[in-house]
């Protein structure tokens, strides 16, 4: 790890070791520490879980409280895991697309231990309550301009790679990178509302602007960028349709954006603001149903590759769960449908398919790819990867439908005038599926940085590193 | 590379053109008033509890992630529908966006402070079933300041009008003034009520019944029943409201528009009869026998099978009966005649009682 000391002084060599300018180093680094921040993020979830089953599982501890508990999972799992995933796969995948290598790697380094330290500091805020109270953007201050610099910092990384490119043509990913690495600091920075203090419902539009763009200018985006990197390389087969990706692309763009309002559909905002929120989030079908056109084309006839190719079993099912999002999302967003279902655990469920189902499936594969192409090193074990595989999906399936279920009980009771008291106990079934498939999805990720631990640091011997099949990606 | 800057300048441009409409338009668009109903955090003596710092205790444990605080039209039991110019200086704001509990927009005062203390620190011994955490851990200062905070949510909203006549009825427009200047009326006394009970007899008992509680014999086939006039909650209908009801009708129901049919002043009679209806407390109809009988309102009363096209007639064969419409009672003799007395079967139902509306025209037909 690291190069070899030169003997000029410790710090140095300390130096190096910390800000390694070693090639893949910072992707590397990334990977590591989301699945590092993975594990306490989900375990968060998971015990949060638990105590729908058994409130008074913990008591006296404000620490492991249910709504610390949330946020800190919520922060964990996409600052912490998706995040930084996604900025160790752009390390990666942006490089090999420019056939070149990454601008600075010691930056890189240098944004990793930052990023780590955000999620230091938003561990030991988070859980003692130290919150703005804004739903998603609950860093404090010092957190958010340590976020919004780190994020400044890997898009000038990015950045500069892409002007280093020896490929003259931008593929597709590149500009879902490019595009996300634009959008997402100023989505940040606007969302977070740090230094200002509005009206209490123009907080909450820029509120569900930002917790919405989260989504569909970050998680969204570098997500599908990510699946349209992995699929023509795991499959070795060329992209269906540059043309459609475009399409696709500029879609995302447009419609996502403006979707924010459909929060808050039933609250005293203004009406043409509730409109544009509902008609983008239909429109929004059309990218999605776009980018998954190519997804699948691009699949045809080499479905049966999921048997044996776990990193690309892990990107299918995420484009199957995608459709699944992309279609609850726009009719749930409808003012009928969101009467309805609004305020319900549905919507929980909603969340964990696009960020759990989707977004973590996409990642995982990523990493499953990318880390032996990095290291030179094979996965420590595929039975491991398989048994990963299914504890997620099956564990997310139970969780999608024991919250889908508890959701629409609820909206029952809501939409009847039922008391809570009297709907609350009928749930319990579902709160308790909910636990135990928290508890299996938080084992499958124990298992996956298991093998991760296995793969870099217990096998000494490197298999012969196996040459990244350069496909011919149709550019 | 040319087509790259292009594709550049339309990911800032895209970008830059929702923020705008997104973001800065409603920041200068809408700029609600403080509509006096917000929560008013100085209700409280803050020698006895400290509500805005409590607001922070509330924020600091979380609390909106499972408690809403904002009404909706369809929750019923969570008091009055929240406006926008109640949240101007809610900031962070804390509408929320799940409900695992209840809605807190108005959830002081509902409960005595010491029930929220003890829910707060146990939920179950006052809640049982109920899944919120404990708080036990919260100081005493904590906890005070935060029942303190619970105790002052509430949007403090008195309605006492939930419906009101359009502008051209009231006062306010010139249309509404020349009304109320044509207006000879005086819809308070009881020689207008008196007046207008006689209108409302032959115009709107069919239907509405001679009390007004809804149970007219034509009720009984309306899919959209008429309404109790005896409930309290007509109490809040201004004068305008019940002359612009009487007036235009109901859209969407079989209400018609009676200033087609009634003079201004005539349908100002039975506005002052209508205000006499309101009782304490609503008289409930609840079984078909409190119907409004037919014979309660004299009109010629004919069994179900002549009125029906299909039996009606002399030559009805009361073996046809049993073949498949079910008419539990045996078929009264088929040569009825309207002015009979009889008693209609009392099984039937629907259209015993609306026969007698059509029933000369079908008589006469068959």
């Amino acid at each position: 790890m690291g190069q070899a000391p030169n003997g000029v002084s410790k710090l140095s060599s300390a130096a190096d070791k910390l800000f390694s300018k070693k090639e893949g180093s910072a992707s590397r680094n990334f990977f590591l520490s989301a699945l590092w921040w993975s594990l306490w993020g989900m375990s968060a979830g998971m015990l949060a879980g638990l105590e729908f089953s058994a409130p008074d599982l913990v008591r006296n501890v404000p620490q492991l409280a249910f709504p610390h508990l949330r946020m800190f999972h919520v922060n964990a799992v996409t600052i912490g895991w998706l995040s930084m995933g996604y900025v160790g796969s752009m390390f990666h995948m942006v490089p090999a697309l420019c056939k070149t290598k990454l601008w600075s790697e010691r930056l890189g380094n240098m944004t990793m231990w930052a990023w780590n330290l955000v999620m230091v500091g938003a561990f030991c805020t988070l859980l003692n309550g130290n919150t703005e109270g804004r739903e998603y953007a609950e860093l404090g201050t010092i957190l958010d301009v340590m976020v919004a610099t780190a994020l400044v910092l890997v898009a000038l990384n990015i950045y500069m790679t892409i002007l280093d490119r020896r490929v003259k043509k931008l593929y597709v990913s590149l500009w879902y990178f490019l595009g996300s690495l634009f959008w997402f600091p100023l989505v940040y920075i606007i969302g977070q509302r740090t230094f200002v203090s509005l009206p209490g419902l123009n907080d909450a539009i820029i509120g569900w602007f930002y917790g919405h763009n989260i989504l569909g200018m970050w998680f969204t985006t570098v997500g599908v960028g990510m699946m349209y990197y992995l699929l023509p390389r795991l499959t070795q087969a060329p992209l269906y349709s540059h043309g459609l990706s475009m399409l696709g692309f500029w879609g995302i763009a447009l419609f996502y954006a403006p979707t924010g309002t459909h929060h808050i559909l039933q609250s005293p905002v203004p009406e043409w603001l509730k409109a544009i929120a509902v008609i983008s989030s239909i429109f929004l079908l059309v990218p999605v149903l776009t980018v998954l056109t190519n997804f699948f084309m691009t699949m045809k006839g080499r479905w049966g590759m999921v048997v044996t190719d776990m990193p690309l079993r892990f990107a299918v099912t995420s484009s199957m769960f995608y459709l699944v999002t992309c279609v609850q999302g726009p009719f749930q967003a409808t003012r009928w449908v969101n009467w309805y279902l609004h305020f319900t655990q549905w919507v929980v469920g909603h969340a964990h398919l696009a960020l759990l189902g989707t977004f973590s499936f996409i990642l995982t594969s990523s990493v499953y790819y990318s880390l032996p192409r990095i290291t030179g090193k094979e996965m420590y074990s595929q039975g491991l990867i398989r048994a990963h595989y299914w504890l997620k999906f099956l564990g997310f399936l139970l969780m999608m439908t024991s919250l889908t279920t508890a959701g629409l009980v609820q909206s029952a009771g809501w939409a009847m005038g039922i008391p809570v008291d009297q709907w609350g106990l009928t749930i319990r079934p579902y709160w308790f599926l909910r636990s135990i498939s928290g508890i299996m999805i938080v084992l499958g990720q124990f298992l996956f940085a298991y093998n991760v631990w296995k793969t870099l640091y217990q096998k000494p011997v490197p298999t012969v590193a196996p040459v990244a099949a350069k496909t011919e990606v149709k550019a | 590379m040319h087509s790259y800057r292009l594709g550049a300048i339309g990911i800032v441009v895209t970008f830059f053109i929702i923020i705008f409409s997104t973001v800065l338009l409603p920041m200068v668009l809408f700029n609600p008033k403080d509509s006096q109903h917000g929560n008013d955090y100085t209700k409280i003596d803050k020698k006895i509890a400290n509500a805005e710092r409590g607001r922070q205790i509330y924020v600091r444990e979380g609390c909106f992630y499972c408690h809403t605080q904002f009404t909706r039209l369809q929750d019923r039991g969570y008091g009055p529908l929240v406006k926008a110019g109640d949240y101007v200086w809610e900031t962070p704001h804390q509408l929320g966006t799940a409900r695992t509990g209840p809605d807190l927009t108005n959830e002081g005062n509902r409960m005595p402070s010491e029930w929220q203390k003890t829910h707060l620190i146990n939920p179950r011994t006052v809640k049982p079933g109920s899944i919120m955490p404990s708080f036990s851990y919260l100081s005493a200062r904590d906890m005070n300041d935060l029942v303190g905070y619970l105790q002052s949510l509430g949007n403090r909203r008195e309605v006492k009008n939930f419906v009101e006549a359009p502008e051209e009825y009231r006062t306010t427009t010139e249309l509404g003034r020349a009304l109320a200047n044509r207006k000879t009326v005086d819809t308070n006394s009881s020689a207008a009520a008196n007046a207008g009970r006689g209108i409302y007899t032959q115009n709107c008992a069919v239907c509405h019944g001679l009390e007004g509680y809804g149970n007219g014999p034509n009720a009984l086939s309306l899919e959209k029943k008429p309404p109790n006039f005896s409930r309290p909650y007509y109490k809040q209908y201004s004068d305008e409201f019940w002359f612009y009801r009487t007036s235009e009708g109901v859209v969407g129901n079989r209400m018609p528009r009676w200033n087609e049919i009634l003079t201004e002043e005539q349908r100002w009679y039975v506005v002052a009869y209508l205000k006499t209806l309101q009782q304490d407390s609503e008289v409930t109809i609840n079984s078909i026998d409190q119907l409004n009988k037919i014979e309660d309102v004299h009109l010629p009363k004919l069994s179900n099978q002549q009125y029906e096209p299909h039996h009606g007639g002399h030559d009805y064969a009361p073996g046809a009966d049993s073949m498949g419409h079910g008419e539990a009672a045996p078929a009264p003799t088929p040569t009825t005649t309207p002015s009979s007395t009889k008693p209609a079967p009392s099984s039937t139902s629907g259209s015993t009682t609306t026969a007698p509306a059509h029933a000369p025209a079908n008589e006469g037909g068959h």
